[in-house]
C-alpha cells in the first residue's frame, strides 16, 4: 500500500465512494478508508427510493433534481446495471390537515421547478392497486424514482479503483496527524497516510472521525427499520410515502411531544420493489445511538401502518427485516465543505436518508471545490461551519 | 455468468454461481454480509440456511472456518404473512 495522496476520503459508503470516484476522475490519487466494508452502514440498509418529492423546496430539492440529472448517465459511466429508473412517486394524503400542509409543500416545490401535482383519491387508487379507502388524495410525480442502493455503492467503489483510487477495506481510522492549524494525514490500523485534504464522508459515524480532529459534529445516527417481503410479481407500479413520513422527517422536535408510539418511533410510510420483487416496507427514524438492531415494537409499527395505507399488502410475506443508521442533522442539510480553522479538512455527510439520491451530485460538487475550490451551484446553505463546530 | 450444466449453485434461492461468490471474493468481500452484498446470496427464500455454511467455508479457504465473522440474524425467523404480525399481539 502506498502512504501518501492528494485526497484522503474516509468512509466506504455510497457518500465516500462517489467522492472517490468524482475526485480520481478529475485525476486526483485518492485513498478511501472504509472500517467495514462497502454499503456496510446506511448505504446498505436502506431501500431502493430516490424521491424528489420528498425534499424541501429550496437547496434540497435543488440538490436531488441536479443529481437525478447526473443518475441519467451512470449506468454506462459505471459500466454496472445500478437498476435506475424513473417511474414516478405518490405521497399518501390521509387526513384534511395534512392535506393542506401538502398544498404548501407542493406549491413551493413548483417553485424550484419539480413537476409534481396532487391528485384525489380516485386516480391515485388507477395508478396503484390496493390502497385504503379513507386516503383523500395523493401527490404524484414523474420524476421520482429509484436505484438499488448496493449495486450503486459498489459501482462508485470500482470505477474509482479503475481510475487509480485505492480502496483500502476494514481500515479503521485511529487518529489525525495535525501540524499547527493543518491536516496532514491520518493514523490507520495499517499505519499512518499522508495527504493536504481529508474529506470526512463517514456518514452517521462521522462525530466519531470529527471527534479525532477536535471537531463536535451535530450528526447523531437516527435508525431506520425496514422490512423486506417475498418477491411478488409487480405491485408497487411506482415508489410510494405517507405525509405523515415527510411531517416525520421535517419535524423531529414534534415527534418527542406525541402521546402516540408510532409517532415516537418516526414512523412513516415508505414503499418500493425492487427489480427482483421484493417490496421493501419503511420506516422508522429513531433516536437509539448507534443500536441497529429491530425491534418488534418497530416492525409491527411499521406494518400496521403500512397496511392500513395499502391494505392490499396484508397477504404478502416477510421474509427479512433490516435497520440502520442515517446521518441526521438538525437543519436535514447535509455538512459539504472545509471546515474553518482546520486547514485540509473537508465534511461530506449528513445525508439522512437522502444519500443515495444526493450521491452523485455531492460526489461532484466536493471534487468540484477541492479542484476548483468552486462549484456549479450555490452550495453556501451546506457549509458545516453554519455550525458552531 | 455463463451457464451449464457444469455450473455448481451456491445459493439455490438466489440462484448464486460458485464462480460468482469467488468473484466477490477477489473483490475483497471478507465475511458472508460482504458476499451477500456483492452477490444476493443468502437474501432469498431461506435466507441463508443452505448456503451460510458453504459461503463460510469458501472465505476460510482452508483455514479455521470459526474465524469468520457470522452474519447478522434478523427476525423474523421464518416467513410470516404482514397481516399476521401487524394484528400480532393486539388486546
Amino acid at each position: 500500500m502506498t502512504n501518501k495522496a492528494d485526497v484522503i476520503v474516509v468512509g466506504g459508503g455510497v457518500i465516500g465512494a462517489s467522492v472517490a470516484y468524482q475526485l480520481a476522475r478529475r485525476g486526483r490519487k485518492v485513498i478511501l478508508t472504509e472500517k467495514h466494508d462497502h454499503a456496510s452502514g446506511a448505504s446498505g440498509s436502506c431501500d431502493t427510493g430516490i424521491f424528489l418529492q420528498s425534499k424541501n423546496a429550496g437547496i434540497n430539492l435543488r440538490l436531488a433534481l441536479a443529481s437525478s440529472e447526473l443518475f441519467k448517465g451512470l449506468r454506462e459511466e459505471l459500466d454496472r446495471d445500478i437498476e435506475y429508473h424513473v417511474k414516478g412517486g405518490m405521497i399518501l394524503i390521509e387526513t384534511a390537515a395534512e392535506l393542506k400542509i401538502m398544498e404548501d409543500f407542493v406549491a413551493r416545490q413548483k417553485r424550484t421547478g419539480l413537476q409534481v401535482e396532487i391528485i384525489d383519491r380516485k386516480e391515485a387508487s388507477r395508478m396503484q392497486r390496493g390502497l385504503a379507502e379513507h386516503l383523500v388524495a395523493a401527490t404524484y410525480s414523474p420524476q421520482d424514482g429509484g436505484v438499488n442502493p448496493i449495486e450503486l455503492n459498489l459501482g462508485f467503489a470500482k470505477a474509482a479503483r479503475k481510475l487509480g483510487a485505492e480502496i483500502l477495506l476494514e481500515t479503521e481510522v485511529t487518529g489525525f496527524i495535525m501540524n499547527g492549524g493543518r491536516v496532514e494525514g491520518i493514523e490507520t490500523a495499517r499505519g499512518p497516510i499522508y495527504a493536504p485534504v481529508v474529506v470526512n464522508a463517514a456518514g452517521a459515524w462521522a462525530p466519531i472521525i470529527g471527534e479525532m480532529a477536535g471537531l463536535h459534529l451535530p450528526i447523531k445516527p437516527r435508525r431506520g427499520q425496514i422490512m423486506i417481503t417475498e418477491p411478488v410479481a409487480p405491485y408497487i407500479a411506482r415508489g410510494m410515502l405517507s405525509a405523515s413520513y415527510i411531517v416525520a422527517k421535517f419535524n423531529a422536535d414534534k415527534l418527542k411531544e406525541s402521546k402516540s408510539r408510532a409517532v415516537q418511533l418516526g414512523v412513516g410510510l415508505s414503499l418500493s420493489q425492487t427489480q427482483k420483487g421484493n417490496i421493501l416496507i419503511g420506516a422508522t427514524r429513531e433516536f437509539v445511538g448507534y443500536d441497529v438492531r429491530n425491534t418488534h415494537e418497530g416492525i409491527q409499527a411499521i406494518l400496521k401502518n403500512a397496511i392500513r395505507l395499502v391494505p392490499g399488502l396484508g397477504s404478502i410475506h416477510i421474509i427479512r427485516t433490516m435497520g440502520g443508521v442515517r446521518p441526521y442533522t438538525p437543519d436535514g442539510l447535509p455538512l459539504v465543505g472545509y471546515v474553518n480553522n482546520l486547514e485540509g479538512y473537508f465534511m461530506s455527510a449528513g445525508h439522512e436518508g437522502d444519500g443515495i439520491a444526493l450521491s452523485p451530485v455531492t460526489g461532484k460538487i466536493v471534487a468540484d471545490m477541492i479542484v476548483d475550490g468552486k462549484t456549479f451551484m450555490d452550495v453556501s446553505a451546506l457549509d458545516p461551519n453554519r455550525f458552531a463546530l | 455468468m455463463a451457464e451449464n450444466d457444469e455450473t455448481v449453485y451456491i445459493c439455490r434461492c438466489e440462484e448464486v454461481s460458485r464462480e460468482e461468490v469467488e468473484q466477490a471474493i477477489r473483490d475483497g468481500a471478507t465475511t458472508i454480509t460482504g458476499i451477500k452484498k456483492r452477490t444476493n446470496a443468502g437474501m432469498g427464500l431461506c435466507q441463508g440456511r443452505t448456503c451460510r455454511k458453504l459461503i463460510t467455508n469458501m472465505l476460510a479457504g482452508g483455514q479455521d472456518p470459526a474465524k469468520i465473522l457470522p452474519p447478522t440474524f434478523r427476525p423474523p425467523v421464518r416467513t410470516v404473512k404482514i397481516s399476521e404480525i401487524a394484528e400480532g399481539d393486539e388486546e
